[in-house]
């Protein structure tokens, strides 16, 4: 998951329900927010129950380019 | 062969038995600066190295000097590398210095201060310039020894806080003379790779010299020049490194650093959680709110008996009918009223009247005769009376002056 996208999702979640909140929204807009929110409350806890990251270590080759090598073995420490 | 040397020729046999010494053409020298001197133009350093009991002079060439961290002041103890060599012009041997650093903690306060004041002047600590960190980050650069204390700490705490990171690492040495240029250049690495949230640079606690890395311009030019928000945690409570001025955020530890990179992963379900659950609650309350209202406007009398409803409004518009038909009855009565008066007046305005009471009216072709001057005797009158008229010749005329004209 991209952090900001997360992060996007979660303030929409809480813009959603101090809209809904304030109670000044027609029914059928009420229930298309509603409906958004449900979506991305759902989106949020799934994005929250994701795997467990990655340790990689970043190297720079001979040649110059960037390379990702696996290195879960620092987490035995 | 002459059974002399010239000046030269000693010179030059003395250098080259100093030069050849092996020993001579590197080693490394502690010494307090006097006498020292900056040649503006050459850009060389001359100065003399002396303890209590002798002295030497010695040169330090622009393109060495202008490597030097610090600014060298009189009576500053240093540390030189160098090699001796003479100089012949003068048969005066001297030394050649490669490179300078202040001796002891006192020298080094000192040059810290000095580049503490220069990288503030160049606004490398300026508050208005720190990064915000990312609220929700997931992706966390570190850069560290991979064998340090301080690496273990990070990884356990990110683990425990949020276990979805990804850490990406790049080793750097944290203590020596290699560790500012691989520490600045894990940081430009990481930034140039991108893919990461923010970046963690630091060690675990160690002496002063040990955090010296944490100290150089190096190190601090690439924590300002990031673009990605930079945690410092270098682990010492008590002194700040000039590291922990430059970085967005300083941390105290690592595992503190740790602390600040990533939002507890406990934490923000429980926040999702409850905004869903109020999502759930508003539009529950809503939903029973509206189904209320419908009941209401169900209950009304409409829905329940609508002959009713139809009766009461043929009656109504009954009503509408006879209140339309007074108005008109009224309307037509005043029009009566009005024309009546219209015509009592026109009757009284009439010159029929007047005539009943024996006036007549004197007229000729041109219209009617107000005055005798507009009348000659011979010309023909007519005279209307109220039941004819008469044709008659004006025989003569007089004129009359009335007292009311």
């Amino acid at each position: 998951m991209e952090p900001v996208k997360f992060e996007q999702a979660l303030k929409r979640l809480e813009e959603l329900v101090s809209q809904l909140e304030d109670g000044e929204l027609e029914l059928e807009e009420a229930l298309r927010l509603f409906e958004e929110g449900v979506r991305l409350s759902r989106y949020c806890q799934q994005e929250l129950k994701a795997a467990d990251g990655k340790v990689q270590k970043l190297v720079q080759t001979l040649e110059g380019d960037l390379e990702l090598v696996d290195c879960e073995e620092l987490l035995e420490g | 062969m002459n059974p002399y040397l010239t000046v030269s020729e000693l010179n030059q046999y003395i250098a080259d038995l100093l030069d050849g010494d092996i020993f001579l053409r590197d080693f490394w020298l502690k010494g307090e600066i006097s006498g020292f001197k900056l040649y503006q133009q050459s850009g060389h350093l001359y100065f003399t190295l002396k303890d209590a009991d002798s002295s030497i002079s010695a040169v330090m060439f622009r393109s060495r000097a202008r490597r030097l961290e610090f600014k060298p002041e009189n009576g500053m103890e240093v540390l030189v590398r160098g090699s001796v060599s003479v100089f012949a012009p003068q048969g005066r041997y001297q030394l050649y210095v490669e490179e300078m650093e202040p001796y002891g903690v006192g020298g080094v306060y000192l040059f810290l201060e000095q580049l503490k004041e220069k990288l503030q002047q160049k606004g490398y600590f300026d508050v208005e310039k720190k990064k915000p960190l990312p609220a929700y980050a997931r992706r966390i650069g570190v850069v560290t020894s991979q064998d340090g204390a301080a690496l273990r700490d990070i990884l356990r705490v990110l683990r425990q806080r949020h276990r979805g990171v990804d850490v990406v690492l790049v080793h750097s040495a944290v203590q020596g003379a290699e560790a500012p240029e691989q520490i600045a250049r894990g940081i430009k690495l990481l930034n140039l790779y991108g893919q990461v949230d923010l970046i963690i640079v630091g060690r675990g606690g160690g002496s002063f010299e040990d955090l010296m890395p944490f100290n150089s311009e190096e190190v601090v030019r690439a924590i300002y020049e990031s673009e990605l928000p930079v945690i410092s945690a270098v682990g010492h409570e008590v002194d700040w490194t000039l590291a922990d001025l430059a970085a967005d955020v300083r941390a105290a530890t690592p595992t503190q650093a740790a602390q600040l990179a990533v939002a507890d992963l406990e934490h923000l379900s429980q926040e999702c959680n409850q905004l869903q659950q109020r999502l759930i609650r508003i539009m529950q309350r809503r939903l029973q709110q509206e189904s209320e209202i419908l009941d209401r406007l169900m209950m009304n009398r409409a829905w329940q008996k609508p002959r009713q409803m139809v009766q009461q409004y043929q009656q109504y518009c009954q009503e509408l009918r006879v209140q339309m038909q007074k108005a008109m009855e009224n309307r037509v009565n005043q029009s009566r009223q009005r024309l009546a008066m219209a015509v009592s007046g026109l009757e009284r305005l009439s010159p029929l009247k007047v005539m009943q009471r024996g006036y007549a009216v004197v007229h000729n072709q041109a219209g009617i005769i107000k005055s005798v001057e507009n009348v000659q005797p011979g010309d023909c009158l007519s005279i209307t009376l109220l039941d004819g008229e008469l044709c008659t010749q004006v025989k003569q005329k007089e004129k009359v002056i009335r007292w009311n004209l």
